[in-house]
């Protein structure tokens, strides 16, 4: 593509005269032209790249940011009904967290978007829960941690599984014996805006066969953890 | 007009757009590439694009990032010199209102961001958490630059394949 000739039209653009309507028009559809090239060539590149990867590459049918239509909140469903206290997230273990100002007040920060939501009250008290029962051999809690890899290393929950809520297409089969035995998923992120959390949870009950009932989200996440003080493990291993 | 037309036909502006924002343009491909899902969360994170169907954001997500750095490519070679020009201006006039939306959206949030220039944010770009009004006139800038290069009628410094 030589400079002079790629140019010609825009040279001419300069020209006064009856030419000028002319030249505009064919520079316009020589851009238009390379323009297309170009997002053609990107597209190919792109689309290419893309299913090559090995990791991190893009699922283009899969829905990234599901959410759930009808609530399975158990709490809320419970309240109503007034009645069923053994799906109350944390009456089940029987410990603390099952008064009623708790629960009202967790139903009121709640969205009503089928996510059941924890406190770090409630989360402490599962984590001792499964504390206790790492020297049994049982596990009643999975905690599940949807963070990219490199934040999983530098610290999470003691226990924690690392499902990223991106890849997790990749991950779940390897998990899913350890899912399917918990009656308590707990799904953390960093808190704050972070969403991947609620993503996850959304994707364990309706993409992967998870009962609902059994997933809930920590919102405060693990950035609230660690603020807690709590006990932190880092590197690749759970615990 | 006329300080312009002598202004262009020197080439400097030319060239000075040509490599600025090819150079930024590439870069930043390069580093949404590399995490191409982190760039799908931030496009996400704008909420200002439809969720379903669900390729049409994953495929923003994939193909944006390559379009950037063909175009940078563009502009440094000069080969396609004006459609590269064109299309990296139609992206950041795409953007830039929708950097001040993120902004906007998040002033008030916390103590320190009372104010827009006050706000520090990851805009998705590339260019990792700035200023929110340092990355709008650093937006603004590059969009003179690119209409600059897709319309400038120098014969000078303009690449290619040959001169």
């Amino acid at each position: 593509m030589n400079a002079e000739n790629h140019d010609g039209e825009n040279a001419s653009l300069a020209n006064d005269g009856p030419s000028e309507g002319r030249s505009n028009s064919c520079c316009c559809r020589s851009v238009l032209k390379s323009g297309l090239v170009i997002v053609a060539l990107s597209s190919f590149l792109a689309l290419t790249t893309n299913a090559l990867r090995s990791s991190g590459s893009i699922d283009l049918s899969r829905n990234y940011f599901r959410t759930l239509q009808a609530p399975v909140n158990p709490v809320q469903e419970q309240n109503s009904n007034g009645s069923n206290s053994e799906v109350n997230p944390a009456g089940n273990t029987g410990e603390s967290i099952s008064d009623q100002d708790t629960t009202s007040g967790q139903e009121e920060a709640q969205p009503d978007d089928g996510i059941q939501r924890l406190t770090f009250e409630d989360v402490h008290d599962h984590f001792m829960t499964a504390e206790e029962m790492v020297g049994m051999g049982e596990s009643i809690v999975a905690f599940v941690d949807a963070r990219v890899r490199d934040q999983y290393e530098e610290g999470h929950i003691p226990g924690a599984l690392w499902l990223y809520h991106y890849e997790s297409g990749d991950l779940i089969d390897a998990l899913r014996p350890q899912l399917e035995m918990a009656f308590f998923i707990i799904v953390y992120c960093n808190g704050g805006d972070c969403e991947d959390s609620l993503y996850l949870a959304a994707d364990l009950g309706s993409l992967y066969g998870l009962p609902p009932e059994n997933i809930y989200v920590y919102e405060g996440g693990f950035n609230e953890w660690k603020e807690r003080e709590m006990p932190v493990v880092t590197g690749s291993e759970a615990r | 007009m006329d300080a312009l037309k002598r202004l262009d036909s020197t080439g400097i502006p030319l060239l000075l757009a040509r490599i600025v924002v090819g150079f930024v343009f590439l870069s930043y491909g390069i580093e949404k590439v590399s995490d191409p899902l982190a760039f799908l969360k931030s496009i996400k994170n704008y909420d200002l694009l439809p969720l379903e169907p669900t390729w049409f954001i994953n495929s923003i997500a994939v193909i944006l990032p390559f379009t950037e750095i063909v175009c940078g490519l563009a502009l440094l070679s000069g080969i396609g010199l004006r459609a590269g020009g064109a299309i990296t201006s139609l992206m950041l006039m795409a953007f830039t209102p929708a950097v001040y939306l993120l902004g906007s959206s998040l002033v008030g949030t916390t103590a320190e961001f009372d104010s827009l220039c006050n706000v520090v944010a990851d805009c998705g770009c590339g260019s990792g958490a700035i200023p929110i009004c340092n990355k709008l006139l650093e937006n603004c800038g590059m969009l003179i630059l690119s209409l600059w290069a897709t319309f400038s009628m120098s014969g000078k410094f303009r690449g290619g394949l040959s001169t």
